[in-house]
């Protein structure tokens, strides 16, 4: 079977961008991925657009703003694993021999179509007695304080590391230090979060261009790129009875598919880019992969373990937390970290000796499932 | 000057009496005893096609709840939302009738039929929520 490797990455400033379109944001990132890669675009050979919110064939037009026409586009929407998703479909058309290169990236411009608390979709019996998105995870958060004596503090402790590192990260829609406290005085969300323990809503795009193992050997830059090991994605289960809602089945089968496909496994990884919309879900994102015990992870990061420098630092980007949140575009945006990581290109941020990196969505709620759909994948050097 | 009668704000979901008496409509699969709300066509365990309909218990214990400070124009904030866990089992989620310092996790509750405003034409809805102790 061939390697895939990411040879190209691109990204926009996350952020409130109230002048753009996701087509155009999506465009910017693609130039980005194209030029980083130092292709002729015509050597791509398909692509995969993820966009939730946006108008439809979102992806055909950021096709046609870069000039690339006729290659088979697909629009992918996965809720917040619709980027990750596009990866994927872009890693099996190379996996198939379908494609020798191929073009992956979600775009999102949020601020335009969206305001407020995020609800599930409007049939949800849940949304109809008054479930919130931030509500469905403060429930998790309180259980898991139930259950490990997760503290108020030690939540906290994850939104200020992961704006420090987005403070030192120019693309992030976050650019300051907070404190815990000012977590714990922000405006109160759903308890026990404030605003500071939710993801902000972000416009952004980012895309990844991947080739397949001679292509690189024939065109490439075997210096630069680097490997996708695994691209794993699953549907959550309806469950047959209540389940624990501080530990995920889901993440944990779904990166047990990576591992396997990678022939890695939870010790290996030296870098993690997680899926935290709210601080607790790094928690049981981090717990779900196998990274840490269940029950020990808030622990780890009060002593510095997950920070830049820590024993495995988790969202060196900034995460959802503090690089912001454009929903498709967000597992296309972790997959642009580890790549940056992975070569050394990090800048002040840099993980020193970084040879393998974890990235994990998961998007959605229907009734009865804990997660829509989770995807978790694998780069190394 | 007519009144008019309260209906239920979902009809399948929530079973509303003349006498203010309400219970939720489930699902149980007859094969491996999996319980679902809301209903289902097919049992998620086992795949069998012919689940009954039945009335979920009033009666149970709370999960886990939050307070919720932001939500939807359709919502007045606070409220406390939790999950509850019913004999089945069954999880269901609603709103706790209960200051939010009263409510604990592992606490009895009880279904109970509220008002929940009027539909586009006028008529009164009736929902549901969980009040704290067991129901008799
Ligand atoms: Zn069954």
């Amino acid at each position: 079977m061939t390697d895939v490797y990411v040879i190209g990455i691109g990204m926009t400033q996350f952020g409130k961008h109230p002048d753009r379109t996701a087509a155009g944001l999506g465009a910017e990132a693609v130039r980005g991925a194209i030029h980083d890669a130092e292709i002729d675009p015509r050597a791509i050979r398909t692509a995969y657009a993820g966009h939730v919110f946006q108008p439809m064939v979102t992806g055909q037009q950021v096709l046609g703003q870069v000039g690339l026409a006729g290659i088979p586009l697909a629009n992918v929407e996965n809720a917040c694993s619709s980027g990750a998703t596009a990866i994927r479909g872009s890693f099996l058309d190379i996996l198939a021999g379908e494609a020798d290169v191929s073009l992956a990236f979600g775009t999102e411009h949020l601020t335009g179509a969206f305001k407020g608390a995020f609800t599930p979709g409007e049939d949800d019996p849940e949304a109809a007695v008054g479930a919130t998105m931030p509500a469905v995870y403060a429930m998790r958060a309180r259980r898991y304080m139930e259950e490990f004596g997760l503290t108020r503090e030690q939540l906290a402790r994850i939104s200020v590391k992961n704006k420090r590192n987005a403070a030192l990260n120019p693309l992030a829609h976050f650019k300051k230090d907070i404190t815990i406290d000012d977590v714990l005085m922000a405006k109160p969300i759903a308890e026990p979060f404030g605003l500071l323990d939710c993801s902000p809503v972000s416009d952004g795009a980012a895309a990844v261009l991947l080739a397949s193992g001679d292509w690189v050997k024939r065109h490439g830059d075997p210096s630069r790129a680097v490997r996708l090991s695994a691209s794993a994605l699953r549907t959550g289960k309806v469950e047959t009875a209540p389940g624990s809602m501080t530990f995920e089945e889901l993440t944990r089968d779904t990166a047990n598919d990576a591992y396997e496909r990678a022939g890695v496994g939870p010790e290996d990884i030296d870098f993690a880019e997680v899926h935290d919309c709210f601080t607790i879900a790094e928690v049981l994102r981090i717990e779900g992969l196998g990274l840490w015990e269940q029950g020990t992870y808030p622990a780890a990061v009060e002593r510095g373990e997950a920070d830049i420098g820590g024993r495995l630092p988790v969202n060196p980007s900034g995460g959802l937390l503090g690089k912001g949140h454009p929903l498709a575009a967000t597992g296309v945006a972790q997959v642009v970290e580890l790549v940056k990581q992975l070569r050394g290109d990090a800048g002040s941020r840099q993980i020193e000796g970084a040879k393998v990196g974890i990235a994990h969505c998961r998007g959605g709620k229907t009734v009865g499932v804990e997660g829509a759909a989770c995807t978790v994948q694998i780069l190394t050097k | 000057m007519t009144t008019r009668t309260p209906v239920s704000f979902r009809p399948h979901d929530l079973v509303v009496d003349d006498d203010g008496t309400g219970f939720l409509r489930g699902s149980r699969c007859p094969s491996c005893g999996a319980h679902y709300f809301p209903t289902r066509e097919v049992c998620a365990g086992c795949l069998t096609e012919d689940l009954e309909t039945i009335p979920l218990p009033t009666d149970g214990t709370l999960y886990t709840y939050t307070v919720v400070h932001r939500s939807t124009p359709a919502f007045e904030v606070p409220y406390v939302l939790g999950y509850v866990d019913l004999p089945g089992p069954v999880r269901v989620l609603g709103q706790i009738d209960a200051d939010p310092e009263e409510v604990a996790i592992g606490m009895d509750v009880h279904l109970e039929i509220v008002p929940w405003g009027t539909n586009d034409e006028g008529t009164p809805l009736l929902g549901y929520r969980f009040a704290p102790g067991g129901d008799a």
